[in-house]
């Protein structure tokens, strides 16, 4: 694997880690802007502006940019969390300069009035599509709750009114304030020639103008409130705890997806043993989410309206346990091999790597290889894991549980 | 793009699959047992979920917690699903620990402990998640739409009937796992860094049984209805639709792929295209083919809110009519390449590659390699899939709905 960057003069970087023995190559278009660079005004912006930017420039109209990609056979989409909107196409070697020339085009798109319109409609259906989904929809709401008037609060999605009131003036505003060179990275993965492909984006992107970009990164330990909502087609209990955890910046977050692992992975974790393996609740997870200056563990629970007491009684058991007796070395073990080969599996796919490669660079400007990756993971120790659990007490959380009946248990 | 195929049959019958993957680090294996959901008996709809879980509740000398740490120590990404024939149990995981995880799924397999008290608990998980799915629309409507789709029992849910979950008991349900663990019967699939003679060698020793004999034939029923509609007060009516085509083993198999990928193959295909990017109807629409040995569809999938619903089905099936009046070449061209395209980013994966060697090897009798199904893909044409859909043409579609209003079948 071999590691390349050139940093164009308007601030624009572009990174590219090459390996010849892959099939295929992935490219992508990492913008540092999310729901958190928001104001209420055009909530939900950074979201309909990913949809837009794929009804095309002046040049090129939403069905002539779909037919480019599929003439491609290129797998290709994008994202919007709350603080990242990326772009991504992974295709065939000989495509790669192809794919990625089209995504300059469109990273400079008309906002067309007519597109716009349009798109609302699909954004309202996808709104409602996860209101069908309380697995997504309690995460969203405990996250608004926890986060409170901290800018990681803010819905990605944004709601119907504020989609409906939303202008393209505001959008086009929003585009030319965010989407400047200086708050892109172009990531590469797979088998490609760098030399080429850092010429063919430095040629077509170099001309974008360099705009003053800036977002405030506040710590924020959480409002740890408590909320419950009803909803009458709901049939179990969807349950959402948040708690404090490190951010992306911080060295301890290798060990702190180490101990979302113990605690919370889908097979043999705490959650697992004393909650599904007990037929508690049929699913309990929990994981670490470190973003820009913050971070977050966040669990999720689903299980039966008569288990709900019971669940929060275990989920409390559970923490109290690991604040006396901390966690044993098996389960560090295990946890930690888990980690490492899952990193292994996603890393050996060209396009599992570009995800792992652009974040590393938008968050601390600086590439990881795999191996430096997995030598972290090793190195986390029992006491890194105890002192995390004394400095973030992840027993307190917020909560917010979304279920069909009336109840409101104690507080666990 | 040559793909090397390793293959042997253990003295059981058990056939040996493997693929070598010379640039990965990683392998992944599965199991497939002859324990799927249309494969057991009537009156038993769910019990495979039971099993599923069941059986990892301990083997051997290992209770359920010291089986699941020694899992867990490997580091394995685990993976189990219930299929319409087969229940499959693999994971995928850093090549060293091979010989350590099959060993251990091995014990699972021919000596679980299937306890009582055990039962109860993966039956309540089993009557768990089938409830759970009334809060997962989406999931819910395809498996009641295969339901309904396929002859009876090919289509049974996966997920269970409630009243027959409850009726089960451990006595019966480990009488089902001793009758479809035939080992004879099973496929067993790997895929990435391994050395193939000292993983048949290992799976000799692990299962050094007799054959066994070989399980009836199951015997296809009716279809369901046409048209199903399930009340949810949800915000979106979620419609799935499926019409039937050729199997995986036709001729014309891979016509039908390319027609399918026309419709909906990409987001310049029709379905995107006429639905969402016209019309602005729904967020997710998507079709693709659904092959089974013995029967096969389109299946097709929708979510839009109740006002919207019958003009987003009316303009599915429009679209699926309309396909055998014409297609153009650039279409062809793009789902071609699509298509290809997709076939070899997913060989790059060790747990994609173990999982089509073994359906194929179920489905075919024999494994294709990556150059066969190119060429099929490459000798496809406009005429060929135009005269495919004079053929074959998509019709008599069986709709199901979930939400608060009802469509019509027109």
């Amino acid at each position: 694997m071999q590691f390349k960057k050139h940093i164009l003069d308007n601030g624009l970087a572009v990174i590219g880690e090459v390996n010849k023995f892959a099939k295929s190559a992935a490219v992508g278009f990492f913008v540092r802007t999310g729901s958190r660079d928001e104001t209420m005004q055009v909530s939900g912006v950074s979201h309909f502006l990913e949809h837009m930017l794929f009804k095309g420039t002046d040049q090129l109209g939403p069905l002539e940019v779909n037919e480019a990609f599929d003439r491609l056979g290129a797998q290709f989409n994008a994202f919007t969390s709350e603080e990242n909107t990326v772009y991504y196409a992974a295709v065939l070697p000989d495509y790669l300069g192809e794919v990625a020339k089209l995504w300059t085009h469109l990273m400079r798109p008309a906002l067309r009035n007519e597109d716009f319109n349009m798109e609302k409609n699909v954004i309202k259906e996808e709104i409602a599509m996860y209101e069908d989904t309380p697995s997504f929809d309690v995460i969203d709401k405990g996250r608004s709750l926890h986060f409170d008037s901290h800018p990681c609060g803010n819905s990605v999605l944004g709601t119907r009114e504020s989609i409906d009131a939303l202008t393209s003036k505001q959008m086009r505003e929003y585009f030319t304030s965010r989407y400047s060179p200086n708050n892109i990275t172009v990531a590469l993965a797979g088998n490609f020639d760098w030399d080429k492909m850092a010429e063919l984006i430095a040629e077509r992107c170099g001309i974008w103008q360099r705009q003053s970009v800036t977002r405030q990164t506040p710590d924020y330990q959480g409002s740890l409130k408590s909320e419950r909502l009803k909803k009458k087609n709901l049939n179990r209990e969807h349950i959402c705890l948040i708690s404090p955890a490190v951010s992306m910046q911080d060295e301890r977050r290798f060990a702190a997806s180490v101990l979302g692992t113990i605690v919370g992975d889908s097979v043999g974790s705490r959650y697992f043993w004393a909650l599904v393996d007990k037929a508690l609740a049929e699913t309990a997870t929990m994981q670490c989410e470190s973003m820009d200056g913050t971070g977050a563990f966040y669990s999720y629970i689903r299980c039966s309206s008569e288990n709900l007491q019971k669940v929060f009684d275990t989920v409390k058991a559970i923490f109290d346990d690991l604040n006396t007796n901390s966690v044993n070395g098996t389960e560090l073990t295990a946890a930690r091999n888990k980690i490492l080969s899952a990193l292994v599996l996603k890393n050996e796919i060209p396009m599992g790597r570009l995800v792992s490669l652009g974040f590393n660079w938008v968050y601390l400007n600086e590439y990881r290889s795999t191996r430096q990756d997995i030598a972290d993971i090793n190195a986390v120790s029992v006491d890194d894991i105890n002192s995390l659990i004394g400095y973030f007490k992840p027993g307190r959380f917020t909560k917010f549980t979304l279920g069909p009946g009336n109840a409101t248990p104690n507080q666990p | 793009m040559a793909s090397k195929l390793d293959k042997h049959i253990l003295k059981n019958g058990m056939v040996i699959l493997g693929q070598p993957m010379e640039t990965v680090q990683s392998v992944a294996f599965g199991f497939m047992l002859p324990a799927g959901a249309s494969r057991l008996p009537q009156g038993c709809c769910g019990a495979a979920n039971i099993i599923e879980d069941w059986i990892f509740r301990g083997a051997g000398d290992m209770d359920s917690r010291t089986l699941n740490d020694a899992l867990d120590s490997l580091g394995l990404n685990r993976s189990s699903s219930v299929g319409s024939t087969y229940l499959s149990i693999g994971a995928a995981l850093e090549a060293e620990n091979l010989a350590a995880a099959l060993e251990l799924y091995a014990k699972t397999i021919t000596q679980p402990r299937l306890d009582d008290e055990q039962f109860e608990l993966a039956k309540q998980l089993a009557l768990d998640h089938l409830a759970g799915l009334d809060d997962d629309p989406r999931h819910k409507v395809m498996l009641k739409l295969k339901e309904q789709f396929y002859p009876q029992p090919l289509g049974r849910s996966a997920a269970g009937d409630a009243d027959q979950l409850k009726a089960l008991t451990a006595e019966k349900t480990g009488q089902l796992v001793k009758q479809y663990f035939n080992l004879s019967q099973t496929i067993f699939a790997v895929a990435g860094k391994y050395d193939f003679n000292a993983v048949c060698k290992q799976m000799e020793s692990l299962f050094d049984t007799g054959p066994q004999e070989a399980l009836n034939l199951i015997e296809l029923l009716d279809r369901g209805r046409k048209y199903t509609h399930v009340h949810n007060d949800g915000a979106q009516v979620h419609i799935g639709l499926m019409t039937a085509t050729v199997k995986p083993d036709d001729e014309q198999y891979y016509n039908a792929r390319i027609a399918v990928s026309v419709l909906s193959g990409g987001m310049s295909a029709r379905l995107f295209t006429e639905v969402r990017e016209k019309r602005g109807l729904c967020y997710t629409i998507g079709a693709n083919y659904h092959g089974l040995k013995e029967a096969a569809g389109i299946l097709c999938y929708a979510g839009t809110v109740p006002q919207t619903a019958q003009q987003t089905l009316d303009c599915i099936i429009e679209q699926f009519d309309k396909l055998k009046d014409g297609i153009s070449d650039e279409e062809i061209a793009r789902a071609k390449v699509g298509l290809e395209s997709a076939l070899i980013m997913s060989s790059e994966s060790s747990a994609s590659r173990a999982a089509h060697i073994a359906s194929d090897y179920y489905v075919l009798g024999r494994v294709r390699s990556l150059d066969e199904i190119k060429e099929k893909i490459e000798q496809t044409g406009t005429d060929s899939v135009t005269q495919f859909l004079k053929n074959n043409p998509f019709e008599n579609y069986t709709v199901v709905t979930i939400g608060p209003e009802k469509v019509t079948l027109k």
